[in-house]
């Protein structure tokens, strides 16, 4: 058993290594894959700003408060990326029958797909996420302490498995649907957006919605209130503490429906 | 006569264009759930962010929440009509692939016949999305609609403007794949300078002063400000027909920009074959 | 005990009915039909060890459902499938450890990297011993010239390197069994030869048994000594390739140009099957003329400007087959 897992553990550096090999060969588009991230946040934060200009706050969010929730979200998020953003476009390998390769080699599939991408683009939301931070953490006068480092590492941590749990619950779609890009695109991408603002902007049901069923709140929301100081009338505050194993719950729930649909796919074909 | 003729099949030929997309557009009903709730969902996200701004305000910069909603809705309506044309990625992987070199050969202008295309699949997602959603929202909703018969025609002629601007400068970055052999960047700016500058979002009325400048010097808020405005009635009288004309003339410049790059392109596949 | 045993096997297919025109599309929104394809039904054969098999088919036939359901990849709707005592989609793992497989129509290799890359990964995948993977590395450089494109990136070779590396790539864990599925699809003549003559070899000296679709007949007939011809997912016939050649391909057709219009045409011994111009179709049987009595005959009669002898090709000796059975008239029409 541990064997086999260390034995996974080194493929999987081997391969990505060799996946950062691939992307080095375009060394221009690289580099440009890393700015157009960090450019695409930097402009969210830039609209952020524009924003809050003429109103001040939002719901009690000050720009820096929401520049950090913001950042919360874009660091774990380009953590998740690296592991898992290819899993968006698994209809193509799909499609096209590429992914019968992984059938046909001794380890796990799922492992097996994970270990195709590393996607360096990644490290254009760690460079905006990183500075924003830090620049929020500034103006805001935060200190923290020992314990909110680890809630920020939770939240990291946990913001991870989730948002890495719904892309592998979003591919698994395309099992089905021979279509997941373009759930990626419609669906996650725009509930992400929506948890870039404090969550109680929103009626009831979504938070209820993004607390129980799709826990994006865990990502970024709850911890925030943790790590900034703020109070909630909805919310206590030890929620914030519990990012990391939500992350592992859903996570775990996410493979699972991921293996329901490679059976799916075992049985009907493409 | 034999003018008439030319043109009528012309039009003939490019109208089958637009026929076709818009059964492919039929046949791709998953796309068109996909869309919708994508679309759906930004309008939930910018209506409770404004709700939650507008929160113990009255008036801001002299326009309630209403004309704001009204905004936010006819903004998101006019984005989803956007949206179901050809998107610039697609344009570039059409570059990449030869399929625009291929399609140069043929009897038809390009840009025209994309043009089009988009009608088509616009129609359906008009027909089947945007109308029968809107229509719904605006009823259960009741923010501020145009009044007169004439502020409703005026919005919808500044829509077409507006689109059709979108569609000049969307083409061009597209074509700008010719010659970068990496469009990353490019893509980038143009998503957000689309984003924030044509008031997509944030009408130009919020930005800091020196910001709503910048954004009048460009082309952008021809897209979704100038008719967004024109529809919650913050544009009236004169400076309806002074922002008309002023899309008018980005649309024409823009144009010519196309047109230029286009030839450019056209030279380039002809001379080194793509 | 064969090495491969495939019993009653099936396979169906859940296909969305699409729906034509708009008013079809909008309903589709709301409700899909389905039906059911039965790509493969019933079929039941035996592999020995060290055998080479052709599983031949039209497009469509079903022959990769069936080598798909061989390697694990498929599950079957039912029959039994047991590939060196293992059942592949049970223990899909253990049986990759013993199979090579290629894909004709696309690579399994890394697309964005060197070929040796891929290969080394493999290597790990595979956990083939390092002694090993450089005498596997060697023979294979050696009879299908990896070494020049050992450095280049997969997607910029050519069809025929990159089906090369993809075998190679497919036996460097010296699986007993090989899967090809159209493995010569879009090759050139000397392309094709030399994975014909790899093939052949890694059979002979390695013993791997090797199991390959395709369309094309030379490959069969360089290659198998047994075919499985399949059709609409059912097994037409299964034996030696010799036996259809003897039933069937006795007739042949003669092409004639003439130099000037032919009137009232006719020659003991052959049928006027086509006649475009000055071209005429004639067909004849082996064992009862020859063709250069043929020729002779209407040289007697018409100036010849050109013939052309035209073997029954074999996929219309198998279309025949497929038409009318084994034991149909051999009346085949040639195109
Ligand atoms: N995933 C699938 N879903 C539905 N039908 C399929 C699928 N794969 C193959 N088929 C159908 O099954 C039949 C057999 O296909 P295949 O095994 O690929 O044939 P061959 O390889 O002999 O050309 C064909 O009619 C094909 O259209
Ligand atoms: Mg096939």
């Amino acid at each position: 058993m541990v064997e086999s897992w260390l034995r996974g553990i080194s493929m999987y550096f081997y391969m990505v290594s060799a996946s950062i090999r691939a992307q080095l060969q375009y060394r221009y588009a690289f580099i440009m894959n890393i700015l157009g991230w960090a450019m695409t946040y930097a402009g969210t934060a830039i609209t952020m700003w524009v924003l809050l200009y003429s109103f001040g706050t939002l719901e009690g969010w000050i720009f820096w408060e929401l520049i950090f929730l913001f950042a919360l979200a874009v660091l774990s998020w380009g953590v998740c990326m690296i592991f898992f953003f290819h899993f968006r476009s698994l209809d193509q390998y799909i499609v096209n029958g590429t992914f019968d390769r992984f059938l046909v080699r001794p380890i796990h599939p799922f492992f097996h797909f994970m270990a195709m991408k590393f996607d360096v683009g990644a490290f254009g939301q760690f460079l905006f996420s990183i500075v924003a931070v830090a620049l929020s953490y500034s103006h805001l006068n935060l200190h923290w302490q020992a314990w909110q480092w680890l809630v920020f590492l939770g939240a990291v941590w946990g913001g991870t498995l989730i948002q890495g749990g719904l892309l592998v619950a979003i591919s698994a779609m395309a099992f089905w649907t021979t279509r997941s890009e373009r759930l990626y695109w419609v669906v996650m991408w725009p509930a992400k957006n929506l948890m870039n603002y404090p969550l109680t902007i929103y009626p009831r049901v979504i938070q209820l919605l993004v607390i129980f069923v799709l826990p994006f709140a865990f990502v970024n929301y709850l911890p925030a209130l943790l790590l900034l100081g703020k109070t909630s009338q909805t919310m206590a505050p030890f929620w914030g503490f519990l990012s990391p194993f939500v992350g592992m719950i859903f996570f775990w729930l996410c493979f699972r429906l991921w293996m329901l649909g490679l059976n799916r796919y075992k049985s009907a074909g493409s | 006569m034999i003018l008439e003729v030319i043109i009528l099949g012309t039009f003939k030929m490019y109208g089958e264009f637009s026929r076709k997309s818009f059964q492919r557009a039929a046949a791709y009903r998953f796309d068109a759930w996909t869309r919708i709730i994508g679309n759906v969902m930004f309008l939930f996200m910018w209506g409770f962010i404004w709700y939650g701004l507008y929160h113990g305000k009255g008036e801001v910069e002299g326009v309630s929440f209403q004309a704001m909603l009204s905004y936010i809705l006819i903004s998101q309506a006019l984005q989803g009509l956007h949206g179901a044309g050809t998107p610039l990625w697609e344009i570039q992987e059409r570059v990449r692939t030869g399929d625009i070199a291929m399609e140069m050969l043929r009897p038809y202008d390009y840009p025209t016949r994309m043009l089009f295309s988009d009608f088509g699949s616009i129609t359906f997602y008009f027909m089947t999305a945007i109308v029968p959603l809107y229509t719904v929202l605006f009823l259960v909703l009741k923010p501020v609609v145009p009044t007169s018969f004439s502020q409703g025609g005026l919005f919808v002629v500044s829509a077409i403007l507006g689109y059709l601007i979108r569609y000049c400068i969307e083409l061009t970055f597209g074509l700008f794949t010719f010659w970068l052999v990496e469009t990353g960047g490019v893509e980038d700016i143009f998503y957000f300078a689309i984003s924030l500058f044509s008031g997509s979002v944030i009408p130009l009325w919020f930005f800091p002063g020196w910001l709503e400048q910048v954004a009048g010097y460009l082309p952008f808020q021809g897209i979704f400000f100038v008719p967004n405005s024109i529809f919650v009635g913050q544009l009236t009288g004169q400076a309806v027909w002074d922002a008309l004309l002023s899309q008018v003339i980005w649309l024409l410049i823009c144009y010519a920009i196309l047109r230029f790059v286009w030839a450019k392109a056209s030279m380039k596949i002809v001379i080194q074959g793509g | 005990m064969g090495l491969i045993e495939v019993n009653h096997l099936s396979k169906h297919y859940q296909i969305a009915k699409r729906q034509e025109g708009l008013g079809g599309a909008l309903r589709s929104l709301f409700h899909r039909e389905y039906m059911t394809k039965m790509a493969v039904q019933d079929i039941s054969f035996a592999v020995n060890r060290g055998e080479v098999v052709g599983y031949i088919g039209p497009n469509g036939a079903g022959k990769s459902t069936t080598i798909k359901m061989l390697t694990g990849i498929l599950v079957p709707t039912s029959g039994e499938i047991r590939v060196n005592g293992i059942i592949p989609f049970k223990e899909r793992q253990k049986n990759a450890r013993q199979i090579g497989v290629v894909f004709g129509q696309r690579t399994q290799l890394w697309w964005d990297l060197p070929t040796i890359e891929s290969f080394e990964l493999l290597k790990q995948v595979f956990e083939v011993p390092d002694q090993r993977y450089r005498q596997n590395m060697a023979t294979f450089s050696d009879i299908l010239g990896l070494g020049e494109f050992l450095y280049t990136p997969v997607r910029q070779l050519s069809l025929g390197q990159r089906m090369r590396a993809d075998i190679a790539a497919s036996l460097l864990h010296d699986p007993v069994i090989l899967f090809l599925d159209e493995p010569t699809i879009g090759l050139d003549v000397v392309a094709k030869e030399r994975m014909r003559t790899f093939i052949k070899e890694i059979n002979r000296e390695r013993g791997v048994t090797v199991i390959l679709t395709t369309h094309d007949m030379s490959d069969i007939e360089k290659l198998c000594q047994r075919m499985i011809l399949i059709d609409k997912g059912r097994v037409m016939y299964d034996g030696e390739l010799a036996k259809i050649k003897e039933r069937f391909g006795k007739e042949r057709v003669l092409i004639v140009d003439l130099e000037g219009e032919a009137t009232d045409f006719s020659i003991a011994g052959a049928a006027v099957i086509k006649q475009e111009g000055n071209r005429m179709w004639l067909r004849f049987s082996r064992d009862e003329v020859t063709a250069s009595q043929l020729i002779n005959q209407i040289s007697e009669k018409y100036e010849i400007k050109d013939v052309t002898i035209k073997d029954p090709e074999i996929d219309v000796m198998i279309r025949h087959i497929y038409e009318k059975g084994m034991d149909g008239q051999a009346d085949y029409q040639q195109e």
